[in-house]
């Protein structure tokens, strides 16, 4: 329900929106199934759009009378411009809902809304109540017109309460898909962050290593390593696992396992941050910490690395026949 | 709409070279990481040289399947070879690495999300291996 | 697919260029060690920068090809391996301990001269 104009900043992408939540004409319909809507609810509905028409400013009327008593929807209507143009989107709606033809373009125009009333941050309770609200002020009015025939008061108020249902459906579906979105885009940034490669010099990475590793987080932290040692041609990563509070042979293992991928690929890991007692533990549990090249602390990993670096560009004073190569 | 699953008779060794190429270009249509692509490879490429290996004939089967919010990618190897003895002893490590023929099974296990193993002596072996896409 | 070598003056570099058969690689193992013969060379430097999947065959030839190079007195550096290759190795438990590595070709042949 238009309770707040779009604001200009706010861009919705419906179609990015239906197909994110699969909102092709299959899964409309199969909505529709589910609520037992059809051609005959479609005509009722139609059959009452002039009757709206009279009852429709009043209706609204009263709603916006019942949001403004309360203090968390009132703030959204504190200028007079945006309640009037609130008030008239509400109406076109409110119309709309006995106008036939809810097609896969009425279903856009409902998502458009949930996704609206989402970002301004109106929670579902109010969103719910105002529904509600509607519902009732309609009832009364149908029941009333159709005094006599009241059979045909409760088929057409079924029939519009089948159609809110689903409109009610698409608003808060698009709630849970937005927040959805924003956590997988949140976990996404956090997973970056978590695993900062970073280049200290020319061939030379820095990984430190913060928070707990799980299966799936090693397995990122090797991938994201491997191809940072590609693209950025390393020949050297001090790995520092100072941060890291529990090493077990799990982990342990997986770091076998990163020292010896990134020396099928040409480099060398240091892994610096290795406690002695960690150290203990593992080789008493059977890992075998021999492959792994370990350094106490993060300078000190460094300059090893340097060290390796350096002989790489200094080259083997033993051999004279190597320096004719040297630039 | 394009098949989602393919079957490869193993024959030869050209056989392991085609199958661990459709399998990929399959796991592709599903957001797998180039190196989950490379594992899955790596893995049919496992599973189907011990077909030539041992059981002289067989088939990979793969398949693109979707369960419960998760999709992935199940490939069933089978062949109506000798059958494997000891099976414990063939998901040993090292088992497979040192001897020269290989079995690679504990490899492809840890290449995989899920790893079944059914083995008949005299009939067959089959392999069910699946992989799921993260998140 | 048969992979091509080439001379370059005590050194030879055998470039895979695509996927190999286990009859591809067993060729590559044969002509290695006759050319490593015919041309007296030093070393020899198997790229396999475009090679997407290392298995236990693949991974046994390569050790298979470095030590009947050594007993012909040449060295083998395996360069440019990718990191999706080399993980998906690791996992499967094939490590190449006792095989020269290298970044790229350069750095290779650098490392045999």
């Amino acid at each position: 329900m238009e309770k707040q104009s779009l604001p200009k900043s706010l861009n919705i992408d419906t179609l990015n929106l239906m197909n994110g939540m699969s909102l092709d004409e299959n899964e409309i319909q199969h909505r529709k199934d589910w609520l037992q809507f059809d051609q005959s609810d479609e005509a009722r509905l139609t059959e009452l759009n002039e009757m709206a028409q009279g009852y429709a400013d009043e209706v609204i009327e009263s709603l916006y009378e019942h949001f403004l008593k309360f203090e968390d929807t009132q703030r959204f209507f504190e200028d007079p411009n945006i309640l009037k143009r609130v008030k008239n989107l509400q109406k076109q709606y409110f119309l709309r809902l006995t106008k036939g033809n809810y097609d896969s373009k009425y279903i856009e125009e409902r998502l458009k809304i949930g996704a609206v009333h989402a970002s301004i941050g109106l929670d579902v309770k109010w969103y719910l109540g105002a529904y509600n609200f509607y519902m009732r002020a309609v009832a009364t009015r149908l029941f009333k017109a159709f005094e006599s025939k009241p059979e045909k008061a409760l088929a057409a108020f079924f029939s519009l309460t089948k159609l809110v249902y689903m409109d009610i459906g698409l608003a808060i579906d698009t709630y849970i898909y937005q927040r959805e979105s924003t956590i997988q885009r949140q976990q996404e940034a956090i997973r970056e962050l978590s695993t900062p490669v970073l280049q200290l010099r020319k061939e030379l990475l820095i990984l430190p290593i913060i928070g707990a590793i799980d299966a799936q987080r090693a397995r990122q932290l090797t991938e994201q390593l491997l191809h940072a040692i590609r693209d950025k041609r390393a020949k050297v990563v001090v790995v520092d696992i100072t941060g890291v509070p529990t090493v077990d042979s799990r982990v342990a293992n997986h770091l076998v396992q990163t020292v010896d991928a990134s020396r099928l690929m040409g480099a060398t890991l240091i892994i610096t941050g290795l406690s002695a007692e960690v150290a203990q533990t593992l080789v008493t549990i059977g890992v075998d910490l021999t492959k792994i090249h370990t350094v106490g602390d993060l300078q000190g990993g460094i300059e090893e690395a340097d060290r390796i670096l350096g002989y790489q560009l200094i080259d083997s004073p033993a051999d004279p026949s190597h320096l004719s190569s040297q630039e | 709409m394009v098949d989602d699953q393919v079957s490869i008779p193993i024959l030869t060794d050209s056989d392991i070279v085609s199958a661990r190429q459709q399998a990929r270009e399959l796991a592709k249509r599903f957001s797998f990481s180039s190196s989950e692509l490379a594992g899955i490879a790596a893995a049919i490429s496992e599973l189907a040289r011990n077909i030539v290996s041992y059981a002289t004939q067989g088939t990979v089967n793969v398949s693109l399947i979707e369960e419960a919010n998760k999709k992935g990618i199940l490939v069933i190897v089978e062949d109506q070879g000798p059958g494997i003895s000891d099976i414990p002893l063939a998901m040993q490590d090292g088992y497979s690495t040192s001897n020269s023929l290989g079995l690679g099974l504990p490899g492809v296990k840890r290449l995989m999300d899920s790893f079944e193993i059914q083995s008949e002596i005299g009939k067959g072996t089959t392999v069910i291996v699946k992989k799921w896409v993260l998140r | 697919m048969k992979v091509p070598i080439l001379k370059q003056g005590n050194i030879l570099i055998a470039t895979i260029q695509s996927a190999l058969t286990d009859n591809d690689l067993l060729s590559l193992q044969d002509n290695l060690a006759h050319q490593v013969i015919q041309y007296r060379s030093q070393g020899v430097v198997i790229d396999i920068t475009e090679l997407d999947v290392m298995d236990s065959f693949a991974t046994r030839t390569l050790r298979n090809i470095a030590n009947i190079l050594k007993l012909r007195g040449a060295k083998t550096i395996i360069v440019g391996m990718q990191p999706d290759v080399a993980f998906a190795m690791v996992q499967l438990g094939l490590t190449l301990p006792d095989i020269k590595t290298a970044r790229d070709l350069d750095e290779g042949l650098t490392l045999l001269k």
